[in-house]
């Protein structure tokens, strides 16, 4: 885990419910994982200063935010902390282009490190611009939303669910747009969702929160085999949420309808991806739609078999994960009854076997 | 006869103007606010709908005359008397049409996203600029509707008038006034044509209303 930026202790109670927790934060992408009413968005708005705990504090980059022994409450708009709500709450009445001037036109000349321009076409929205709020869509209204908070140069990003309202193939689209922004901005990111794909994919570490409580802390892939998330995480969908450049599209011309796609140092076959090549895009690959096969397997149909590393087996109950490393990180959940007859052991060569229809291209 | 109208425009314009301003304070504290005791002050906003006209008008009254805690200093210092003027009516009409106003307000007010405000305030915003820049902009409509709905009855007046400003004709008779007086007179003809005025009037400003609220809902 990487050096604590935030951390904070907090209670607050709202009828029979009680939010108590606390947790050390690094600088990279923590996700605050939990089923809904379990307190996620509280922990939260506490931490951006929308809500105020009954007791505790809150301490940023050795700024302390709130304390209840002090009597300190920094008021929302001095915390400099970005909010991405999940339903967008942009400004109906003004443009695009005005909702993101709003807040940078508050921020202090001396605090903009990142240029509105920069934003504009990291999230492409160029098109967009002049246009009201109303007529855009969920995965423009997020893009939006995210270079709106982005253009205070926030010293935190929070989001809270911001892909829930979103269908899958722009989920893909928003998840590549926040990968890209860790990436080029490195602005240090607060993830809150019910999804463990999502958290797996975009977090460093992970909160999961059960109930009101800190119920584990670690790396985000942790989360996946904590023995408590375990009766609340839905395995069944648990997909890889993997970075692809377009090597060729699928242009149509040969009548097979597939795009070949590089993912890390692997080569995969998809099904209709018509995109340019050079193009990136999210893929998506259920972690229960992958065979693990301990020699090169011949004379099947399945038309991806890409040698793969074991770094780590996680048992749980009948359940096991395997990580394994493609040049990416690749999530394979076997039966413990596969376990035993594949002799699987940290560092061991295998090939992984995934169907061309289970890699499955999510570009809006 | 234009006279009269002029003279009601005029009161309930000036009734309607004081009203605004603290209606939009009084609705920001206690909506969105939420300041301590706000459940006290929203009693008091509604008070004056609830008790008789009357009422008003004789604590205003007490309040405005000559040994009153407003109206003494007045006469001492200013030499100042508010009693049977215009002024005394514009301020009973205010008193009567604010609560209409201001639960007006207050469910325009209410019915703006808190989630959109938080937003501005996570951007940068401070309470006072989320209320400039965001709530009264989206919540205008209903804003300019509450505003209606107090001048049209701050329009029609009667009761609390009648005790602080008097009767006077040309000087504080407005329609209601001047409605009552032809009535005891018997002068039916120029009754019905103060009638139609201020039914006009009524209409055309209930018109305006609903007409503002309809769109406002549409957002």
């Amino acid at each position: 885990m990487s050096s604590p930026l935030l951390r904070f202790s907090i209670r607050k109670r709202f009828g029979d419910f009680t939010l108590d927790c606390e947790a050390r934060f690094g600088d990279g992408v923590t996700a605050v994982f939990g089923p809904s009413g379990s307190g996620k968005s509280t922990l939260l708005n506490s931490i951006a200063g929308l809500a105020r705990p009954d007791e505790g504090e809150i301490i940023f980059d050795g700024e302390t935010l709130y304390s209840s022994r002090r009597g300190v409450n920094l008021p929302p708009e001095r915390r400099r902390f970005g909010y991405v709500f999940q339903n967008s709450a942009l400004f109906p009445h003004m443009s695009v282009a005005d909702n993101i001037r709003y807040g940078y036109r508050l921020t202090p000349r001396a605090d903009r490190r990142i240029d509105p321009a920069r934003l504009i076409e990291l999230l492409s929205l160029e098109r967009l611009l002049e246009r009201g709020v109303a007529n855009l869509s969920g995965g423009e209204r997020q893009r939006v939303a995210l270079a709106r908070a982005l253009a205070t140069s926030p010293r935190l990003l929070l989001l809270d669910e911001p892909l829930a309202s979103l269908d899958a193939g722009l989920r893909g689209v928003i998840i590549g747009y926040l990968k890209r922004i860790r990436r080029e901005l490195g602005i240090p990111m607060i993830y809150v969702s019910h999804s463990l794909s999502e958290v797996i994919a975009l977090a460093d570490d992970a909160l999961t929160l059960l109930d009101g409580a800190a119920a584990g802390f670690g790396r985000a892939i942790d989360a996946l085999v904590q023995p408590q998330v375990s009766a609340v995480a839905d395995y069944a969908t648990l997909e890889n949420l993997l970075d692809a450049r377009v090597v060729r599209g699928d242009d149509g011309a040969d009548g097979e309808g597939l795009a070949e796609l590089q993912v890390g140092a692997a080569r995969l076959l998809a099904a209709g991806a018509r995109r340019a090549p050079g193009e990136r895009l999210t893929l998506s690959i259920r972690a229960g739609d992958i065979i693990l096969s301990r020699e090169m397997p011949a004379g099947i149909s399945a038309l991806n078999i890409v040698s793969a590393r074991v770094t780590e087996i996680h048992a749980l109950d009948a359940r096991v994960m395997v990580y394994a490393d493609i040049g990416a990180r690749v999530v394979v959940e076997i039966t413990r009854s596969s376990l035993r007859s594949l002799d699987l052991r940290p560092g061991a060569e295998v090939y992984l076997i995934i169907k061309a229809n289970s890699v499955i291209p999510l570009d809006g | 006869m234009l006279q009269i109208v002029g003279l009601t425009l005029q009161v309930a314009l000036v009734a309607t103007a004081l009203n605004l301003p603290l209606a939009l304070c009084v609705s920001w504290l206690i909506v969105k606010r939420r300041i301590p005791g706000r459940l006290l002050m929203d009693v008091l906003v509604s008070l004056p709908l609830a008790v008789p006209p009357v009422v008003v008008g004789y604590l205003l009254l007490l309040l405005l005359g000559n040994n009153g805690p407003v109206g003494a200093p007045l006469s001492r210092y200013l030499g100042v008397e508010l009693v049977f003027t215009w002024i005394a009516a514009a301020l009973a009409a205010a008193v009567v049409s604010f609560p209409l106003m201001a639960r007006a307000v207050m469910i325009a007010m209410d019915s703006v996203d808190e989630q959109i405000e938080m937003a501005a305030r996570s951007l940068g915003a401070g309470a006072l600029r989320v209320a400039l820049t965001i709530t009264l902009p989206l919540a205008y409509r209903g804003i300019l509707a509450g505003t209606l709905l107090g001048f049209v009855r701050a329009i029609s007046e009667f009761g609390a008038t009648i005790v602080v400003a008097g009767n006077i004709p040309g000087k504080t008779q407005t329609l209601p006034l001047a409605i009552f007086s032809r009535v005891q007179l018997g002068d039916d003809a120029l009754v019905l044509r103060l009638i139609a005025v201020s039914v006009t009037l009524a209409v055309a400003t209930l018109l305006a209303h609903n007409r503002l609220l309809e769109r406002s809902k549409r957002g």
